[in-house]
């Protein structure tokens, strides 16, 4: 196992116009793990994310991948450094067909098919491995909350990443179809790929980071593993409410 | 093998039906003699060519733009100018022309790329209006009366017959090179581009795909294709004027593509081919009594098509019965399992050879 | 120094023109987002009701303005409950911006057909009064529609700024989604803003009437104009839309005097153009 972080981000700050968004956070994605931020709404989860993927660029601070400043990478050269994101409001190409969908992220990124073979092979590869091969021809706007974030998965893992950042890929699911979602993305990191994740649901969380990060009003209030987070006073306090409801 | 046995029944169907439909096209002007009618399906070529350049912007990319009239017009009169002033070779300077018009639209319109939506819209009626004007004040283009091309004898070089068949097959050529171009572009990287940004410029960004870039790119052929039919309808007419590239003839141009269904590559072939001949009817039969009766009937199926089949009458052929009876009875379409597998085992053998 | 003078008095009251449309279309735009581009027909079917009501009725133009208001507002109702509201829900911006451009065909032919292509015009006794003020002179009609315009913009402020239903208009603007949590009846509001939007284009051409030659694609200026103003007047703002017409016309009236009259079109669509991209940076910037 290497030491060395994959990414690595060091005070982060974003302001809008007055108001600070996210505050001074630093934290690092060990390679090859799971990493989670937790945090209660409004706790600059989403924004810290944003920042990281390229969407908008920091107040202050700094983001390496590694080892390589990224901070001003724009969104769409992201792929390009085996970087994937997934999107908490899901952004499927909803006239297309799920097939069509993934073919469409199959022909960018660092490794980018070069012809529709090609694209259409590990297409069904990636529909294989999210469980989604039996629907590819079905238009993606026709599909449930669930498969359309299994699709959120396929499309991000179709450009080959290195690091998949998810952002609540189970809000909204049930608690089967979040079991198999945690299966889903436990596979994905067997195969290699480092997870950073936002996620609401504390049992996703628990089971499956080794890493957590907890924001409250836009600044890290703990960082751990998940039992020296939940055992942590202060994001006891914090989330008290949450961890009650969750248990 | 039973996939490939069944896929090549399909295809020799398929190949067989559109061979039959270019043969009735081929046919046409043998059998049909009358000079009018020659016409219409001219008309119904460059204004079908037209609407899918602005498909590929407008139903591909999802940029709504209003001012293709614009290009055909910067087309048309690059023709016209430098046959006539400088005594080049019109076919020389279509190339030219697509060079201007690529320009114009990927270089002095580059700013207006970063408008979104309506705003887009808007942008690009007020570029196409813009340069409208410009032509209509400027002595050297003519200023309000326009410029003509040279008549003499008819000449495949010069691009010039008195009759209007061969026309008639350059503007087929054309309209099949087109779609040709089209139909290839849907399939590959640059379709999937254009496809997600038009779904979602963000998700587009996330996949890798830089939307400003594949924009530009869209505009660029959009702007081409119209420079060309510029030149095909300046060496038809002969004559030009700044009325060619008012906004009418742009929202004319949109028509077939939206009527026909705006998110296929063939929306506005089958719109054009509809909608034109039954407009030129009307338009010569009726007109004299009641001027704009063309133009009220394709308003009238336009809303009528937006408002009851808002895919278009291709999105409902796409959908009806008639489609699955035609696959399964006459053309002997396989399922797209079989299809898929088909494509994939293709690309084994040629990876083993 | 008159030129000028009389230019800017020109532009003011042909400003006015442009806010009046402006504003039909800002509220159209602001509550739903889209674009009406038949507005400038709707313009040229106001003047059609008014020469209408004027030469087989005999109803003074500005009598019949509240007459013209009140039919363009049911028109206008009519083409939201049949047309677009059942067309808002595939919400494909492409079909509901060729939704209104095929109702500007249709329109604008069926005017066509209907009175044919050439010019007509309404001359009443006053039409050709002038008024005399120093050194320029103000057509007695022109100054009657400005003073219409600024009582219109006053109410219409008022009307969005203090009744429930204004203030329903506004809510909707923001969220419908949200203005239907409140219980705030969405399709009710959706065919009040078209009917309204109508409304205050068929003013515009019933005002327009009295120095405006009348026919089918008369409207087509004013439609983009419209356009303009709500860009620049900035969204939902009646006051803005108000100043952008008048600055608008100002623009017009005096690239004309100071460049030349044929390219005071070219310099009004420029303008367009870099204002557009100029809003869009500024908005990048901010992010």
């Amino acid at each position: 196992m290497e030491d060395k972080p994959i990414i690595e981000v060091t005070g982060l700050t974003k302001r809008f116009k007055g108001l600070t968004a996210v505050n001074d956070v630093s934290f690092t994605v060990r390679k090859g793990g799971i990493t989670g931020m937790i945090g209660p709404n409004g706790a600059g989860k989403s924004t810290t994310f944003n920042m990281i993927c390229g969407y908008y660029p920091p107040t202050e601070g700094k983001i390496f991948y590694n080892g390589e400043d990224i901070t001003n990478k724009r969104a769409y050269e992201y792929t390009n450094m085996k970087i994937a994101r997934t999107f908490q409001i899901m952004k499927p190409l909803k006239n297309l067909t799920v097939l069509d969908n993934v073919i469409a992220s199959c022909y960018f990124g660092h490794s980018a098919a070069k012809n529709r073979h090609e694209a259409m092979e590990r297409a069904i590869e990636v529909l294989k491995f999210t469980g989604l091969y039996e629907k590819r021809h079905v238009l993606s706007k026709e599909m449930g909350t669930p498969d359309q974030k299994r699709l959120e998965m396929a499309r991000a893992l179709a450009t080959k990443p290195e690091v998949l950042f998810l952002d609540e890929n189970m809000a909204g699911l049930n608690p089967t179809e979040t079991a198999e979602a945690i299966a889903l993305i436990r596979k994905i990191n067997e195969s290699g790929v480092t997870i950073l994740l936002i996620e609401h649901i504390m049992q996703a969380v628990v089971s499956l980071c080794e890493k957590v990060i907890v924001l409250h009003h836009g600044e890290k209030i703990a960082e751990g593993t998940p039992e020296e987070v939940m055992n942590d006073p202060y994001v006891m306090e914090v989330y008290l409410g949450k961890k009650e409801e969750q248990q | 093998m039973d996939i490939k046995k069944a896929v090549g029944v399909y295809h020799r169907n398929l190949l067989i039906a559109i061979g039959a439909l270019l043969a009735v096209f081929i046919a046409i002007p043998m059998i049909v003699k009358t000079p009018y009618i020659i016409n219409i399906f001219v008309l119904v070529f460059y204004i079908s060519t037209m609407s899918m350049a602005w498909n590929i912007l407008g139903g591909m990319t999802g940029q709504n733009s209003l001012g293709l009239a614009a290009y055909m017009g910067i087309g048309a009169y690059t023709v016209c100018l430098v046959v006539t002033k400088l005594n080049w070779n019109p076919w020389a300077v279509s190339i030219l022309a697509m060079l201007v018009t690529a320009f114009i639209a990927g270089v002095i319109f580059f700013p207006c790329f970063i408008l979104q939506g309506p705003y887009f819209t808007l942008v690009s009626i007020a570029f196409a209006e813009s340069m409208r004007q410009f032509i209509i004040n400027s002595e050297f283009f003519g200023r309000a009366s326009g410029v003509g091309l040279p008549f003499g004898p008819d000449s495949f070089l010069q691009f010039r017959f008195t009759s209007k068949v061969p026309y008639y097959y350059a503007g087929l050529i054309m309209m099949i090179a087109v779609y040709a171009i089209m139909k290839k572009i849907d399939n590959t990287k640059i379709g999937y581009a254009l496809k997600t940004i038009r779904e979602d410029e963000d998700a587009a960004a996330a996949i890798g795909i830089n939307p400003t870039k594949y924009k530009v790119i869209a505009v660029v052929i959009s702007a081409m294709v119209a420079g060309f039919v510029g030149f095909f309808y300046a060496s038809y007419i002969r004559y030009i004027d700044p009325d060619l590239m008012v906004q009418a003839k742009s929202t004319e141009f949109v028509l077939p593509a939206v009527v026909g269904g705006a998110a296929f590559v063939e929306g506005p072939l089958v719109g054009g081919l509809i909608m034109i001949p039954l407009s030129e009817f009307l338009r010569a039969n009726y007109a004299r009594v009641l001027p704009g009766i063309n133009m009220i009937m394709y308003a009238i199926v336009l809303l009528v098509v937006i408002r009851f089949r808002p895919s278009g009458i291709l999105g409902w052929y796409m959908e009806s019965k008639f489609k699955k009876f035609i696959d399964e009875k006459i053309l002997k379409k396989p399922s797209l399992d079989v299809l898929e597998q088909y494509e994939l085992m293709n690309y084994g053998s040629r990876k083993e050879a | 120094m008159d030129l000028f003078l009389q230019a800017l008095i020109n532009g003011i009251l042909l400003g006015g023109f442009y806010a009046l449309m402006g504003m039909g279309q800002n509220i159209i735009f602001g509550v739903m987002k889209i674009v009406n581009f038949c507005h400038g027909e709707m313009l040229m079917v106001g003047m059609y009701l008014t020469f209408l009501l004027y030469t087989f009725v005999g109803i003074d133009p500005y009598l019949a303005l509240p007459l013209v208001a009140l039919m363009m507002f049911g028109l206008g109702a009519l083409i939201q409950h049949t047309l677009i509201t059942p067309s808002l829900k595939t919400k494909s911006f492409t079909n509901l911006l060729f939704l209104t451009v095929g109702l500007g065909l249709l329109l604008s032919n069926g005017a066509l057909v209907l009175f044919g292509s050439d010019y007509k015009s309404i001359r009443t006794s006053y039409s050709q009064t002038t008024l005399q003020l120093g050194l320029v002179s103000i057509a007695l009609p022109k100054l009657i529609s400005f003073c219409v315009l600024i009582v219109v913009t006053i109410v219409l402020f008022i009307f969005l700024k203090n009744t429930t239903t204004g203030k329903q208009i506004r809510a909707v603007s923001q969220n419908p989604v949200g203005a239907e949590v409140c219980g705030i009846n969405v399709k009710r509001i959706y065919l009040l803003t078209y009917g309204l939007g109508i409304a205050l284009a068929g003013m515009a051409g019933c005002l327009l009437t009295q120095f405006y030659s009348i026919f089918p694609t008369a409207g087509a200026g004013f439609g983009f104009r419209a356009l303009i103003v709500v860009v620049v007047g900035g969204l939902g703002s009646i006051p803005g839309a108000f100043f952008a017409g008048i600055l608008l016309g100002l623009l017009e009236q005096m690239s004309a005097l100071f460049i030349s009259p044929s390219y005071s079109d070219m310099i009004v669509f420029i303008t367009f153009i870099v204002i557009l991209v100029a809003r869009q940076l500024i908005i990048m910037r901010r992010r």
